[in-house]
């Protein structure tokens, strides 16, 4: 309980300098502040509400601490005002559109390279030096270090726009009523499989080395001497015996990968045009909407913390030296 | 001249049977040759319109133009100086941060531990995309220097923590003990006894990052958050999607410099590849583990004879 006590402060911590680094910036721009984040606004919005927003943001009359515990205030309130981009709309409701795509997408292809990756890194450590332990490594390493925004442009390219096999992008096909109808579920995973397809694709290597690499370490130990010594079938040491030990390394390394999932899901978003927050944070940055994009970026940082700390619950369970 | 020698014998040694090594360090190599070499593989200014617009492939144009009518060959070569520029100096800068913070916190240990890893660990869980995103955004058009600078002060923190568990695990060996007990200063402890000690590690660490830098500028840019004025890889991929390269079939416009930094990127990965399993004997795999397997059948072997 100590260790998920402690990092759940560290978390907190995390997301109150997250928070100050959103109160900051702007204060750091060159000029008046606000006039430059709210120069997108123009006659969008009614002076009334350009008011309303400065106090919600903190650029209010007073010390520069009261500023910061009133934009405290208004973002641990969820009162983020409505979007410049999209006005009226509130920036949460923008925000609970799109957070749903986003992590039904990076979820599902963290999840499913974790699983992949480790199977094939199991298998290459199992036969050490053999061909796919030499090679298969190797070669997902040098797609993965092929840049995300590049794979993703190879893949729309090829699969979207020259053989015509996928969709040329968004969540779903916009004709069809959003349901939970099977046949509007079964467009969503059309449209969802090549952005998963290219996330995978960059993320398999890590897990792949993270497994073998343990699974190699793990090997050397006394233990995996004694169960040989008994005798034991050498698929049950592994499995039994080595996986269980070295599947510590990758929950560790879950909290690193989160914030390369995130990191591709704005390029996948962005080229293959699907509505999550990936995208929208890059729509609202080309719209000089600041308010929005700070919102988006507070965000995302909050989903990688909670993903991080259910790898944190996930490692005491996993791992019972932790649990006191 | 001793020294040289023996540097260079370690750099062979560093090759020898090593064929991701070769393979990987040739490719970065040609890319960065060409690149500097720009002036003599073409006459066109990577700036003028020089072709009609989306021009495909010809004898005069090996690499076709784009939109604009700029060659798209010697914007690959002349873009090819600056994506790589920022790639060496982000991993320049990133290699100085990570080796100051993570040495000074496993040496010094206490309270600069404590609070050199609050700030790391801090700086950890942040997702590094967004972060660069606002910041671009908050900065206006950066040029390629801010972007080296953002990239290399803020990739800092997962190397900090590696040279940190390496100088924690050095720093109780005998030879630091002999130098503190002569009255070395700390300084010089540093620099002379730890540092050289780390440098496999900081090489690998210097390689990921110009991977890792090469990319994320390229995905910047690519967003639209550089300077599209200058002509690097990133921006050549930006101009190529903002003109609708795919839509009218000039394919050249993307797959060219798309292309060049898979090479460089893979190049890079397949060094650092090769830096891990010789930096970790535990880790060898293929030619490496036959080798390491001989070896030690002889050693066994001598050992029994007795």
């Amino acid at each position: 309980m100590a260790f998920i006590l402690r990092r759940l402060v560290f978390y907190i911590i995390a997301i109150f300098v997250a928070m100050t680094f959103n109160f900051i910036l702007p204060r750091l721009m060159p000029g008046d502040p606000v006039a430059a984040m709210f120069a997108a606004a123009g006659g969008k919005m009614p002076p009334e509400a350009i008011l309303a927003y400065k106090e919600m943001l903190g650029f209010v009359d007073a010390p520069l601490w009261q500023q910061y515990l009133q934009y405290l205030k208004s973002v641990v309130t969820f009162d983020l005002g409505p979007s410049i981009m999209l006005f009226p709309t509130p920036v949460t409701a923008v925000l609970s559109n799109t957070l749903p795509w986003t992590v039904f997408l990076a979820g599902f292809a963290t999840i499913m390279s974790i699983f992949i990756g480790c199977f094939i890194g199991l298998y290459a450590a199992y036969n050490r030096g053999g061909f796919v332990d030499r090679y298969v490594p190797v070669f997902w390493q040098f797609i993965a270090s092929m840049p995300q925004a590049v794979t993703a442009l190879l893949i729309f390219f090829v699969f979207s726009l020259t053989l015509k096999w996928f969709p040329l992008g968004f969540g779903f096909n916009p004709d069809l009523e959003p349901s939970w109808a099977p046949s509007f579920l079964v467009n969503v995973l059309y449209h969802a499989v090549l952005p998963m397809v290219t996330l995978m694709l960059s993320m398999i290597a890590t897990w792949v080395f993270t497994l073998r690499n343990a699974m190699v370490n793990v090997l050397g130990e006394d233990y995996i001497a004694m169960a040989k010594a008994k005798g034991l079938p050498s698929r049950r040491i592994m499995t039994h015996y080595a996986a269980r030990n070295a599947i510590l390394p990758v929950v560790t390394a879950v909290s690193m990968a989160l914030g390369f999932a995130v990191a591709g899901q704005v390029f996948v978003e962005t080229v293959f045009n699907y509505p999550g927050i990936g995208q929208l944070i890059i729509k609202a940055v080309a719209a000089r909407d600041y308010p929005l994009m700070q919102a988006c970026f507070l965000l995302i940082v909050l989903c990688v913390l909670v993903a991080n700390f259910i790898a944190d619950i996930l490692y005491v369970w996993l791992d019972p030296r932790l649990r006191t | 001249m001793k020294k040289l020698l023996s540097l260079l014998s370690g750099i062979g040694s560093f090759y020898r049977g090593n064929t991701a090594g070769i393979i990987g360090t040739t490719l970065v190599a040609f890319i960065l040759t060409i690149c500097l070499a720009a002036p003599a593989l073409t006459d066109y200014d990577p700036n003028k319109r020089v072709a009609r617009g989306h021009e495909a492939p010809s004898a005069e144009h090996i690499m076709g133009s784009t939109r604009a009518g700029k060659d798209v060959w010697s914007q690959t070569l002349y873009g090819g100086r600056v994506s790589l520029f920022v790639a060496f100096t982000a991993a320049t800068v990133t290699s100085v941060v990570a080796l100051s913070v993570g040495v000074s916190a496993g040496y010094f240990g206490g309270r600069t531990d404590e609070i050199l890893m609050a700030i790391t660990n801090v700086m950890l869980v942040f997702p590094q995309l967004p972060l660069l995103i606002i910041l671009a955004a908050f900065l206006g058009n950066v040029g390629p220097l801010i972007i080296a600078l953002i990239l290399g002060l803020t990739s800092w923190p997962w190397g900090a923590r590696v040279m940190r568990s390496q100088t924690l695990a050095i720093r109780n060996k005998e030879f630091i003990t002999a130098a503190e007990i002569m009255g070395e200063s700390k300084f010089r402890i540093i620099v002379v006894e730890i540092i050289p000690n780390l440098i496999s590690l900081a090489a690998g660490m210097f390689v990921g990052t110009a991977l890792y830098a090469i990319g994320a500028q390229a995905g910047l840019e690519f967003l639209g958050l550089g300077d599209p004025t200058v002509v690097s890889w990133g921006t050549m991929l930006y101009w190529a999607q903002s003109s609708a390269a795919f839509y009218v079939g000039a394919w050249w416009d993307f797959l060219v410099p798309g292309t060049v930094i898979a090479l460089v990127g893979g190049g890079l990965a397949l060094i650092n590849i090769s830096i891990d399993q010789v930096s970790n004997p535990k880790l060898k795999t293929g030619s490496f583990l036959k080798a390491w397997r001989r070896q030690n059948a002889t050693v066994e072997a001598k050992r029994q004879r007795g």
